[in-house]
């Protein structure tokens, strides 16, 4: 074959023409723009959201892009094509630094990521995103308003649930300590509360529990527990000052329950999926034996003693 | 006077030009970089400076690379080949010098774009409308010059080199049209899922049509010169010429593997990824072949060394990017530093390499006198080679450790206070690079403008 500058030329432009009409043009032409059924329009102050989404590069460490053998954060839902089709561009993102963001509506309430977006390790300990304090109130306002639809409609059914609750709480919490004890414990359906901490406090359980503490709970409920974290000033109602609780009849079941499911409507957040049992039992213990200073480890009722057991 | 030395005499502007683009980006972009991971090793450093936040020098970083430091890098080497294997002068200097001086522009003027917050927010796509257009002329301006040099030459043939260097640069202006949908100014974007399936499209043309012909190029022009080899088969090279062209612009969807995009887009991506072999094996015997008992050569020219280096790093690149494209390998492997590392051996191992290859292989001979320091451009080579082989491995094995843990049903939350030490040692690796960097560019511009070296 003899290779003339028009043989070159004209060869790859075709080539190039029929590919990109096939593998391109094609499936745009045929795309199924259904709408799924979580999808409607974003608002205005959605949209203006995103654009600073897009604009400071939130897409090099967060995918938008769930996938059916994914654990984490939005799993409950796969992705789907109808999701999209407002996405203009799309976000879908290749590198996953920080958690997939398409279901991060409503899962925590507007407070928890005011404090976030000013340091993201006020709430998280060891997070590796960057502060973006610099953006401002009234832009991370508005970016908080995108976040909180992500998800759409499933993120709309989420955030009445947290603005429900939001109010439930702060109600609690202005009625003074000993009324807020009594509402968090009561919020805890009736089998939980009974429940001491089956396992017996050791130092060593207690180290390991000093450790969860400092990964996941310090800046909200503070390095001796009495809610003064640094992300204290941006949550309302403020993070649990621990030492309130002490005579209060607060059992390890009580605990267990409120890190594993959260308490919605407030910053505090769910442990289920970063904490498995023996985590959960031990930070709640560490914290019922150094802040609260009254634990229930290893009372009456307390069945077979566990095979590990000293 | 030969074409070749007349060629000398009149000074080789634009190749010069090109050349000192490439080094100065090369630094500018390392710098980028160090910024970048240093965000990763220690979030709260430099936390309220808005220009240069992860999310806008990232892709300043990205970008810098590829349309600052390798594309001209491996353009200058272009200028300096074209002629010579046409035996003719260049079209124009002058509109070469120009196109130099505005793509420099161009790429300036798509950082401090991105860095105002400008980026259009698609992967190798950020840059803003009117970069984009800017970007266009300047590779319009090279074909221009590209193409009429085709025009008034007095060699009849046409080396593999050049069919590569023209078919790149004309295919990549039509694929960064297309794929920067630069007739939606407004976003730059489609909506939806055709968005992702177009931008990946273009996205792996960048490395498919752009840094690979443009590469090979300046593999089969330094490397049977620099052996005094004829090169190993003419039907090879045809070969590769036409399957590159045909395979590559199949595989953008191996990107969109856990997309919800058409299963038959996904089939053909994988099966073409695969068969990247062909093209890329049949570059490799032909051009190892063509070496073959000459490493000695290959060594003792600090060109021909980083070039044959660069395709050591194009196998390795090519065999773990066609596995990477299978679904049960990319379950693992996707959204984390795996691929970073496949980036980095892909866009520094195998084109940056090469691209830095062409550089000193031209600069004696568009200079007329010897390197400034053979010494520094050693050690530069060992400096990035050292430092893009650890990048290499710590960024697969956090990679992995990443993806086994995630899928095994850890959250992502709890892996992360476990990859501080290997971001920590990617910086420290990367500061070799950018090391390396300088050190190019000192004695780039030294051979350039203050080479004491008496002529040759
Ligand atoms: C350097 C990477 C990086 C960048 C850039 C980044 N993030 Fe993050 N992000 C993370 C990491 C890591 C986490 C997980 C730890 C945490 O919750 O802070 C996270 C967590 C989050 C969460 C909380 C998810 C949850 O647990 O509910 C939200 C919301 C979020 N990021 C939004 C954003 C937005 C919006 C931007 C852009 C303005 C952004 N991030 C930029 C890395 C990043
Ligand atoms: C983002 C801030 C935040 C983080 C992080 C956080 N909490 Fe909380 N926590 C709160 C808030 C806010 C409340 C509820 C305050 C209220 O309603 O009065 C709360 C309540 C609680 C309660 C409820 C006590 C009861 O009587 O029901 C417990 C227990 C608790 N936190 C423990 C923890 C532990 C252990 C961790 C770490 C694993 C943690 N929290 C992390 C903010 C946080
Ligand atoms: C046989 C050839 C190749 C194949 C089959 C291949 C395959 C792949 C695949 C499947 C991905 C996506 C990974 C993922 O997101 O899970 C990828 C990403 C990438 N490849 Fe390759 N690759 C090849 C060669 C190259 C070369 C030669 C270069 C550079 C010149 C390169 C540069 C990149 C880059 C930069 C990315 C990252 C894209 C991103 O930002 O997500 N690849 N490659
Ligand atoms: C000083 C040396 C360097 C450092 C410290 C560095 C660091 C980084 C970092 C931190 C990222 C972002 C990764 C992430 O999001 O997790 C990145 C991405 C990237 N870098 Fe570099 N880099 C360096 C040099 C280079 C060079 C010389 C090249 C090419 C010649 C290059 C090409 C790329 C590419 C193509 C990406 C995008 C990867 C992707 O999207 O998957 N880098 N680099």
């Amino acid at each position: 074959m003899r290779m003339t500058p028009a043989v070159i030329l004209v060869g790859v432009l075709s080539l190039l023409a029929a590919i990109a009409l096939t593998m391109v043009y094609w499936p745009y032409a045929q795309q199924d723009r259904t709408p799924s059924e979580i999808f409607r329009a974003r608002t205005a102050e959605e949209e203006a959201g995103r654009l600073i989404y897009i604009q400071n590069g939130c897409v090099y460490c967060h995918s938008q892009s769930i996938r059916a053998f994914d654990w984490d954060m939005g799993s409950e839902r796969i992705a789907q094509s109808g999701d999209y089709i407002a996405d203009e561009p799309i976000q879908l993102g290749s590198q996953r630094t920080g958690p997939d963001l398409s279901q991060a509506g409503g899962e925590h309430p507007d407070d928890w990521h005011i404090a976030h977006f000013i340091n993201p390790r006020y709430t998280r300990p060891s997070s590796l995103m960057p502060p973006f304090e610099w953006l401002g109130t009234e832009r991370i306002d508005t970016l908080t308003r995108y976040v909180q639809s992500l998800g759409l409609k499933a993120a709309d059914r989420r955030m009445e649930r947290q603005k429900h609750w939001k109010a439930e709480s702060i109600k609690a919490y202005e009625a003074g300590v000993e009324a807020n004890a009594r509402w968090l414990a009561e919020q805890v359906p009736e089998g939980w509360r009974s429940i001491p901490n089956p396992y017996p406090t050791s130092a060593a359980a207690l180290q390991r529990g000093h450790r969860i503490y400092q990964y996941y709970c310090i800046g909200c409920h503070g390095p001796i527990g009495d809610g003064m974290g640094p992300a204290q000033p941006w949550i309302y109602p403020p993070p649990l000052n621990f030492t309130t609780l002490t005579g209060r009849e607060i059992s390890g079941g009580i605990i267990y329950y409120q890190l594993m499911n959260g308490i919605t409507g407030t910053a505090m957040p769910y442990f289920k999926r970063d904490l498995e049992s023996q985590k959960i039992w031990e930070v709640g213990d560490y914290i019922a034996h150094y802040f609260i200073n009254q634990s229930d480890a290893n009372h009456e009722p307390r069945g077979i003693d566990a095979a590990w057991e000293p | 006077m030969s074409p070749a030395e007349e060629s000398t005499a009149h000074g080789n502007q634009t190749a010069k030009a090109f050349t000192l683009t490439s080094a100065m980006w090369f630094a500018f972009a390392t710098t980028f970089g160090m910024i970048a991971a240093g965000y990763l090793v220690a979030p709260d450093f430099m936390a309220n400076v808005e220009y240069i936040h992860f999310g806008r020098v990232r892709p300043m970083h990205v970008n810098a690379v590829l349309f600052g430091f390798v594309t001209p890098g491996l353009i200058a080497a272009a200028f300096y080949y074209i002629p010579r294997l046409l035996r003719t002068r260049l079209y124009s200097e002058r509109l070469g010098v120009f196109s130099a001086v505005f793509w420099n522009i161009s790429v300036a003027a798509g950082m401090a774009g991105v860095a105002l917050g400008y980026s259009q927010g698609r992967e190798y796509a950020e840059l803003p409308w009117l970069v984009d257009i800017m970007i266009v002329i300047s590779f319009g301006l090279v074909i221009v010059n590209f193409l009429m040099t085709i025009r008034r030459r007095t060699e009849p043939i046409l080396y593999v080199s050049i069919w590569y260097a023209a078919a790149a640069v004309v295919l990549t202006a039509c694929t960064y049209l297309l794929g920067n949908v630069v007739w939606k100014p407004d976003t730059g974007a489609l909506a939806g899922i055709p968005d992702a399936i177009l931008l990946w499209f273009y996205g792996h043309n960048v490395f498919g049509l752009l840094l690979s012909p443009m590469a090979l190029a300046v593999a089969y022009y330094v490397l049977p010169i620099a052996t005094r080899s004829p090169l190993y088969s003419h039907t090879l090279s045809l070969i590769g010429f036409w399957s590159l062209i045909i395979v590559y612009t199949h595989i953008g969807t191996h990107h969109l593997l856990q997309v919800p995009v058409p299963t038959w887009l996904k089939t053909i991506s994988i099966v073409d990824s695969v068969a990247m072999v062909i093209p890329v094996m049949v570059f490799l015997i032909n051009i190892w072949y063509t070496v073959k008992g000459k490493l000695g050569d290959v060594h003792a020219d600090i060109g021909a060394k980083f070039i044959f280096t660069g395709t050591i790093y194009y196998f390795f690149v090519n065999i773990q990017g066609s596995m990477m494209a299978l679904p049960d390998v990319q379950r693992i492997t996707h959204f984390n530093n795996w691929v970073v590392g496949h980036a980095h051996m892909g866009v520094l191992g195998f084109a940056g390499v090469t691209a830095l290859g062409g550089l000193y292989f031209i600069l004696p001979r568009i200079t007329g006198r010897p390197l400034h320091s053979r010494f520094l451009a050693d050690f530069q080579y060992w400096l990035v080679l050292i430092g893009i082989t650890g990048f290499s491995i710590v960024l697969t094995i956090v990679g992995l450790i990443q993806g086994q843990a995630w899928y095994n049903g850890e959250t992502l939350y709890r892996t992360l206070p476990g990859l501080q030490p290997y971001f920590i040692t990617r910086l420290s690796l990367g500061l070799l690079i950018m090391v390396g960097a300088y050190t190019g560019l000192y004695n780039v511009a030294r051979s350039l403008y203050f080479n004491r070296g008496a002529a040759a």
